[in-house]
């Protein structure tokens, strides 16, 4: 087969010509002011850390930013002259800036999960809450409820938000129709509506003239008014990336427009509007004012969608953080750490099935 | 070639129509008649007038931009999708005008197929969905789905690199192997004519002989107008070829038209003489 002619010694020898390229060779000299340039400005902000009382926000922007800043520049200066500083200072920038970022990120992600973690037990997934009130110690009572308010109302919001976004997408890139700027405009408009004005629109068109009382389904809807926006135009910018070259194929072979859309565009497009459609539950899941107008809380388990108020983690959430009692607060903080959890699970399994896709 | 499904069209067709060898005036398939055709305001092609007689090859060359795609998606109603896009002039298939009101495009497309300049596979779609995507998409009915990927392939010279991988998706392929899975997909609707954008230039030697190869057997049984850039191929598979040429600034006509032969050994135009010698374009 073709591999004799793969010659093992070939290749390594090979391999020394490109190690021994000329441009990848670094002098000394240039490791030595880099690892000045690094090592420098944290040791010494790291001995005011601990010897001085400067407050530590203080010390980081005024001191050692500033200090980061002057020791590449002369690092960069010293090897490459003038022009490497304003690239030295770009670069210590942008790596402050992601760091920054990430802190926050990380510390966010730390503080519901060091005060969430204490209120988790199986007792706190899989029960509910009758009986239990805010000063109940930690141990009775869950979010079992919950949990399954928060899935039943993006399931229903889903049903009508994902077919409805992806339907506006397949208009505005398929159809191509003459509204298509007022389909756009409107678009773009609904997704600056703020979530508690979707709960007052359900509630006062479908709750207060009796056609819905407050349940799952209506909250599905107020999640879907806010669900939809991101899955039309995510939906949207997917397809724009199907080549035209697909859709002329496939008219070449005799097919109408309505079976280029179902069987070639569509399926072509199918990892994106998965995409899309996660995207668009992630910015519901946590909403909570539409909750409380139209769902208001139900302490026990729900399963029909249609005939009693029900409670989601936020608006479980939001009851529990304002009381006066330690382990109620605990909860509220054990309750969003299951959302985070939920949504990651959600994430995970869309990237496991999206990237299956991708490498078969 | 396993061409019995070939032969047996061809057999089909010789009970309705008179065989090429019998008149001496080959029955014509396609024509066009004063073509002109516009993108938005600037006309790109004028008065093209020519005819594609029934199972023969016509090759149209010219150099690049000239408007030899436009006009051939216009053969099969495409360019009329593009926005702005505008034609004058009347295309006829089969003595009958296919811009006509009451023609449906979709028919039209399905009995005029298409391979373009870049391969596009469905790539949601294995290697034998893309093959049977036609019948699929336009809702044709044909039995033996076997036979036909293995016969539309084997015509395409792609059948002993895929035989084993059907079920793999057809963005696995090679560029010039995708280029052969379209062809095979085009050929698996039965096309009357058969429309070739370059259909070569993303292939090596040998497959452009086994394609060159399958347009000459094809060419039995349907109407094939192929665009190339390649003089030795217009000469290998052509009966006719069409010289394009738009000279600066201006729309895009034919400077000649004539079997193959006489368009490359004697031409009667200056540009088309120096056209297939190499000398410009
Ligand atoms: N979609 C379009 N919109 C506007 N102008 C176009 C479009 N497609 C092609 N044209 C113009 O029409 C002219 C003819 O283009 P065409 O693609 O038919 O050339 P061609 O002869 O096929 O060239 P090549 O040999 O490079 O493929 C060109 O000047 C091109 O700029
Ligand atoms: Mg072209």
């Amino acid at each position: 087969m073709t591999t004799t002619l793969f010659d093992n010694s070939r290749v390594s020898e090979l391999r020394l010509q490109q190690a021994a390229l000329p441009w990848r060779r670094r002098t000394a000299n240039f490791r030595v002011a880099v690892a000045i340039a690094v090592i420098v400005p944290p040791v010494i902000v790291g001995l005011l850390w601990f010897l001085t009382s400067i407050p530590k926000p203080i010390l980081m922007l005024v001191i050692y930013l500033p200090l980061q800043l002057i020791a590449s520049a002369i690092a960069a200066w010293s090897q490459r002259g003038t022009k490497a500083v304003l690239d030295s200072a770009i670069i210590v920038c942008a790596i402050g800036a992601t760091i920054f970022s990430f802190v926050i990120l990380i510390s966010v992600l730390w503080s519901i999960v060091s005060n969430g973690v204490h209120a988790l037990s199986w007792a706190f997934l899989f029960q509910n809450n009758v009986y239990i009130s805010p000063s109940t110690p930690l141990g009775y009572g869950g979010v079992g409820n919950a949990i399954l308010g928060t899935i039943m109302v993006v399931v229903i919001a889903s049903l009508f938000a994902v077919p409805l976004g992806i339907a506006t997408a397949v208009y505005i890139t398929e159809v191509r129709g003459k509204a298509v700027p007022y389909v756009r405009f409107l678009v773009q408009a609904m997704s600056g509506v703020p979530s508690v004005v979707a709960g007052l629109f359900i509630l006062t068109v479908f709750i207060l003239t009796g056609v819905l009382q407050s349940s799952g389904f209506a909250a599905g809807l107020a999640y879907a008014i806010l669900m939809l926006p991101t899955v039309a135009r995510t939906a949207e910018e997917v397809l724009k990336l199907i080549p035209d070259d697909l859709r002329t194929g496939a008219l070449a072979l005799g097919s109408t427009r309505a079976r280029v859309v179902m069987k070639v565009v569509l399926p072509a497009a199918k990892t994106g509007l998965i995409t899309a459609a996660i995207l668009g539950i992630a910015r519901v899941v946590g909403e909570t004012a539409p909750l409380l107008l139209t769902a208001l809380s139900n302490d026990q388990t729900v399963l029909n969608p249609f005939n009693q108020p029900i409670t989601a983690l936020p608006a479980y959430i939001f009851s529990n953080v304002a009381q006066p009692y330690p382990d109620a607060v605990t909860r509220a903080w054990g309750a969003a750490l299951v959302l985070v959890i939920l949504v990651a699970i959600l994430f995970t399994i869309t990237r496991v099935l999206t990237a299956k896709r991708v490498r078969r | 070639m396993s061409s019995a499904e070939f032969e047996n069209i061809a057999t089909l067709e010789d009970e309705f129509t008179e065989s090429p060898e019998v008149t001496p005036e080959r029955q014509v398939e396609m024509s066009a008649h004063d073509i002109s055709i516009w993108f938005n305001k600037r006309k790109v092609l004028e008065g093209v007038n020519i005819e594609f007689p029934k199972r023969t090859v016509t090759a149209l060359i010219g150099p690049s931009g000239c408007g030899k795609s436009t006009f051939l998606r216009t053969l099969n109603r495409l360019h009329e999708l593009i926005p702005g896009a505008a034609l004058a002039g009347e295309i006829r298939y089969e003595g009958k005008d296919i811009y006509a009101p009451e023609v449906d495009p979709v028919l039209i497309r399905l009995a005029i197929g298409m391979v373009f300049q870049k391969p596009n596979p469905f790539p949601s779609m294995t290697i034998r969905g893309n093959v049977l995507a036609g019948l699929k998409l336009s809702g044709m009915k044909r039995p033996n789905h076997d036979d036909i990927v293995e016969e539309t392939l084997t015509a395409a010279g792609l059948w002993t690199e895929v035989k084993d991988r059907l079920n793999h998706e057809a963005g696995s392929l090679s560029g010039g192997q995708q280029q052969r899975l379209v062809i095979a997909r085009a050929l698996a609707v039965n096309p009357h004519v058969l429309l070739m954008d370059e259909p070569c230039s993303a292939l090596d030697p040998a497959s452009t002989l086994k394609v060159e190869e399958t347009i000459r057997q094809l060419s039995k049984d349907i109407t094939i107008i192929i665009v190339t850039h390649n003089m030795q191929q217009a000469v290998r598979v052509a009966d006719y070829t069409a010289f394009f040429l738009a000279a600066e600034g201006e729309p895009g006509h034919i400077v000649e038209q004539g079997p193959t032969t006489d368009i490359f050994g004697n031409p009667q135009d200056q540009r088309t003489l120096d056209y297939v010698n190499g000398r410009f374009g």
